[in-house]
């Protein structure tokens, strides 16, 4: 008799929907699986042996072939397990009478029988919606992610006899409630802007960066809080909508990177070390297509510290993501698309020895050694950080300051304001917030008084600013001036905005 | 070129002859008049010497000599003028009047910035005289680009560079302005020719401007050598705590005239200064300017307090005045007026 099982198989974010289709046959006792199964899709074989005999069901000492349909594609990993255990069972009349058809099985075997949880599960349960089917059996392990699902029966199994139990009936599974998203579920972190202290200018950066979705660098001497300012950035940031937050839970599901918590709940911020590889940075890997670090930042923020020291072709492979909000990985075993839309926040020191313009202590620096270490960052990729601020270590217990900073909270508000100015703004355009403004949109969005466009035209050329540079600071201008809620873009939004080109004015 | 014969004389001694300059210099004492001395020229001798002109014809450098007409009456003053100096580009320069700016290589912001703008203005009456180096040298380059009136004199041969990236730079002096050099066209540049070039950057100039010196700067043997020789010296003063202008504040107490603008170069030699252009400024702009010209180099943040404005409002209006080159921004987010 031929079984036929519903499983799935993962391709970058997109689940390929794979029929496990089991034959048993008289003849000589064997066990064969076809289909192209990678190594450890055959090693379910002991595995679905040894967890049918523990869970006291039969294992049929006949001729039994597997198969993978369609045939030509990859399959990898342990999720078939489950799958291929209740075909066998189905091929081999065990489960009389029970319609399958229209249910997906999901999971890994353990030799007891337990049924294991399986990295990529919520993208495969959100494709497999969307090719129309509406019932699942999946480990009790994934039952976190899994219930954010709506609209689907899914049903959450510890091991291979609930399965059987609730199959024929006599005991049936309750299937999830599905879950409301509650954004910060676990509590906010330990970062907060309130905790830091002095940085007027900085804070300020941030607020401009994360209000219009730019880039932003962080120069300064060591110790001067460059890092801790960054962590302040996701606090600062809105809070993550439902679509969002299911979107970069793909993500971190696929690489197995999810924790507890089923879903993410934060906006993520990734800290790569600058050893990192182009690999690990954009994605890869031998067999499957693994996201990388600025995937695993969808949504979120991707950290750099001490930016020079990363390899000069990891840093130039971000130019691409930076531009489109996806990378696009080519393997040998198949071209993966991944989302990568982050926001870059860089941190360097300002020269080799650190100390240029430190307050107190003096650069051993030649200026020579000072233009060298700047060049590591090539110019196209600084072209793409819209700001460019100093962090510099004052002591400002000198100055007189008044109380307690303001907190994350109190600055999420005008970046909210400023999102929603943005939101009216680019209604039916595509675009979400300012940064990803192309020429077409400048020319519409951010028309300049006369007045100003003539300052502008001064200020070029008295610093000598490339083209490049000006739309940069026209569209941080445009953030300025929507964090002020006016609808024009004045003067002093200008100058404040060409006070953020740091390096285009160092030459 | 033609070169008289006393000159040819010369340029053989000291370009063919492989004496050193003091040697040379003492046969010149000792025939007088150098012209004797072509006179006595080998068949080899003329055949070397024709070969180096052809050579230096080819690269398009001139040779000058210290009897040539144009060579400048104030460094022929000198203990030990050069017997012999190699140029490239506009030789008539020599016959202008003269003013020397250096700076050492690290040189603040805001003394780049204004070293550059009183090379610009000093270029209208003197030919800027300096090296190659970073900071101060190049902030006067770059005043004095422009008029053209600038004479860079290298501490290595002509056809080398020191500092090897600023090759693009000596191209450029040389088709605006003037090189020289007193060293053989191929000759590197070597430890104790940075000494001697500085004898000839104060040698050439009525005066010299200190933009930077620390405590053992370059620039400060140039000074002393201008001292030595008769000529102005003068620098902008500093913070008595700033490592990069002690030498400068050592300067001002050995009698150097202070200096904060063009106005104070141009007083010295009995010159009127050109009526600066005003520049509009908001009632923000003006209160800060007025507290940087108060308290000198001063933390934006600090700024902003002191003007009872919002950092970022004071920010935007620091950069207005930036761009309006009346303050300099010096790193640590620290701002300057100029």
């Amino acid at each position: 008799m031929i079984a036929k099982v519903i499983c799935y198989a993962l391709n970058g974010l997109e689940g390929i929907p794979v029929e496990v289709e089991t034959d048993v046959n008289k003849g000589i006792p064997g066990y064969e699986m076809v289909g192209l199964p990678d190594a450890a899709v055959k090693e379910s074989k002991e595995r679905v042996r040894s967890a049918l005999k523990n869970s006291g069901l039969l294992f049929p000492v006949n001729k039994i072939t597997v198969n993978f349909a369609p045939a030509d594609v990859k399959k990898e990993g342990a999720a078939f397990d489950l799958a291929v255990a209740v075909s066998l069972l189905k091929a081999s009349e065990q489960l009389i009478g029970v319609e399958l058809g229209r249910t997906v099985f999901l999971g890994e075997l353990a030799l007891n029988g337990d049924v294991r949880p399986v990295n990529g599960m919520l993208p495969i349960l959100i494709s497999a919606k969307a090719h129309g089917f509406s019932r699942f059996v999946i480990p009790r392990g994934n039952a976190e992610e899994a219930k954010y699902l709506g609209g689907a029966e899914i049903f959450p199994v510890r091991n291979l006899t609930e399965v059987i139990r609730h199959l024929t009936g006599t005991q049936p599974v309750l299937p999830l409630e599905t879950a409301r998203f509650v954004p910060h579920a676990r509590g906010k972190g330990s970062a907060d802007l309130k905790y830091v202290k002095g940085q007027p200018i900085a804070r300020r950066a941030l607020e401009i960066a994360v209000a219009g979705g730019h880039n932003l660098l962080l120069s300064g001497p060591p110790g001067t809080g460059k890092t801790m300012l960054a962590r302040c950035l996701p606090t600062v940031m809105p809070d993550l909508t439902f679509e969002e937050a299911l979107e970069i839970t793909e993500i971190h599901s696929v690489a197995g990177t999810l924790g507890e918590e089923g879903i993410v709940s934060e906006r993520p911020f990734r800290t790569p070390h600058h050893t990192a590889t182009t690999v690990s940075m954009c994605g890869g890997g031998n067999r499957t297509v693994h996201p990388g670090e600025i995937s695993l930042a969808h949504g979120g923020v991707l950290f750099l510290d001490e930016l020079p020291e990363y390899k000069r072709s990891t840093l130039e492979a971000l130019r691409q993501p930076l531009e489109d909000g996806k990378i696009t990985v080519s393997r040998s075993a198949g071209t993966v698309t991944y989302p990568a839309r982050f926001m870059l926040c860089a941190s360097m020191n300002p020269c080799p020895c650190g100390n240029y313009g430190s307050a107190d202590r003096t650069c051993s620096c030649s200026p020579a050694e000072i233009r060298r270490y700047r060049r590591k960052i090539s110019g196209p990729l600084l072209d793409r950080i819209d700001l460019q601020v100093e962090v510099d270590n004052i002591a400002y217990d000198d100055l007189a300051s008044p109380g307690e900073q303001e907190s994350s909270e109190a600055v999420k508000e005008r970046v909210n304001a400023a999102r929603r100015i943005q939101r009216n703004r680019f209604e039916g355009t595509g675009l979400n917030t300012n940064a990803e403004m192309g020429e077409r949109e400048l020319q519409t969005f951010c028309v300049l008084s006369p007045d100003g466009e003539k300052i502008l035209r001064e200020a070029f050329e008295r610093m000598k600013l490339s083209a490049r540079a000006r739309s940069r600071i026209v569209k941080v201008a445009r953030t300025i001036a929507d964090l002020d809620a006016s609808e024009q873009i004045l003067p002093r939004h200008v100058f404040e905005a060409v006070s953020y080109r740091l390096y285009d004015k160092m030459g | 070129m033609d070169y008289s014969r006393e000159e040819r004389a010369i340029i053989w001694l000291c370009a063919c002859s492989g004496r050193d300059y003091r040697a040379c210099a003492a046969a010149l004492r000792e025939v007088r008049d150098p012209g004797l001395l072509s006179e006595a020229f080998t068949t080899r001798a003329e055949k070397e010497l024709g070969e180096f002109l052809a050579a230096l014809d080819r690269r398009g450098y001139f040779a000058l000599t210290v009897v040539s007409d144009d060579y400048p009456e104030s460094l022929r003053a000198i203990p030990d003028p050069p017997l012999l100096l190699f140029g490239a580009g506009n030789r008539a320069l020599l016959g202008k009047r003269k003013f020397c700016v250096v700076g050492s290589r690290i040189t603040p912001p805001w003394a780049e910035r204004l070293g550059r703008d009183i090379a610009a203005e000093l270029s209208s009456e003197f030919v800027i005289v300096t090296g190659l180096a970073e900071g101060g040298d190049c902030a006067a380059v770059a005043g004095a680009m422009e008029s053209g009136n600038l004479i860079c004199v290298l501490p290595c041969g002509l056809d080398k560079c020191y500092p090897a990236a600023h090759e693009s730079l000596k191209r450029r002096i040389r088709e605006r302005g003037l090189l020289l050099s007193e060293y053989l066209p191929s000759e590197n540049a070597a430890k104790y020719s940075f000494h001697a070039r500085n004898r000839l950057l104060a040698g050439l100039s009525e005066g010299v401007l200190v933009l930077s010196a620390g405590e053992r700067s370059g620039a400060l043997i140039t000074a002393d050598r201008a001292a030595e020789y008769g000529r102005d010296v003068f620098a902008f003063p500093y913070n008595p705590n700033a490592a990069q202008g002690a030498g400068c504040n050592d300067l001002l107490k050995r009698g150097a005239y202070v200096t904060t603008c063009v106005g104070d170069v141009f007083a010295c030699y009995g010159i009127a200064p050109k009526p600066k252009k005003r520049v509009e400024l908001t009632p923000e702009e003006e209160r800060l300017l007025a507290i940087l010209r108060e308290k000198g180099e001063m933390h934006a943040a600090e700024l902003a307090a002191a003007a009872g404005m919002k950092v970022h409002e004071a920010a935007a209006a620091l950069s207005s005045l930036e761009i309006k080159d009346l303050a300099v921004k010096s790193g640590g987010n620290r701002y300057a007026a100029i």
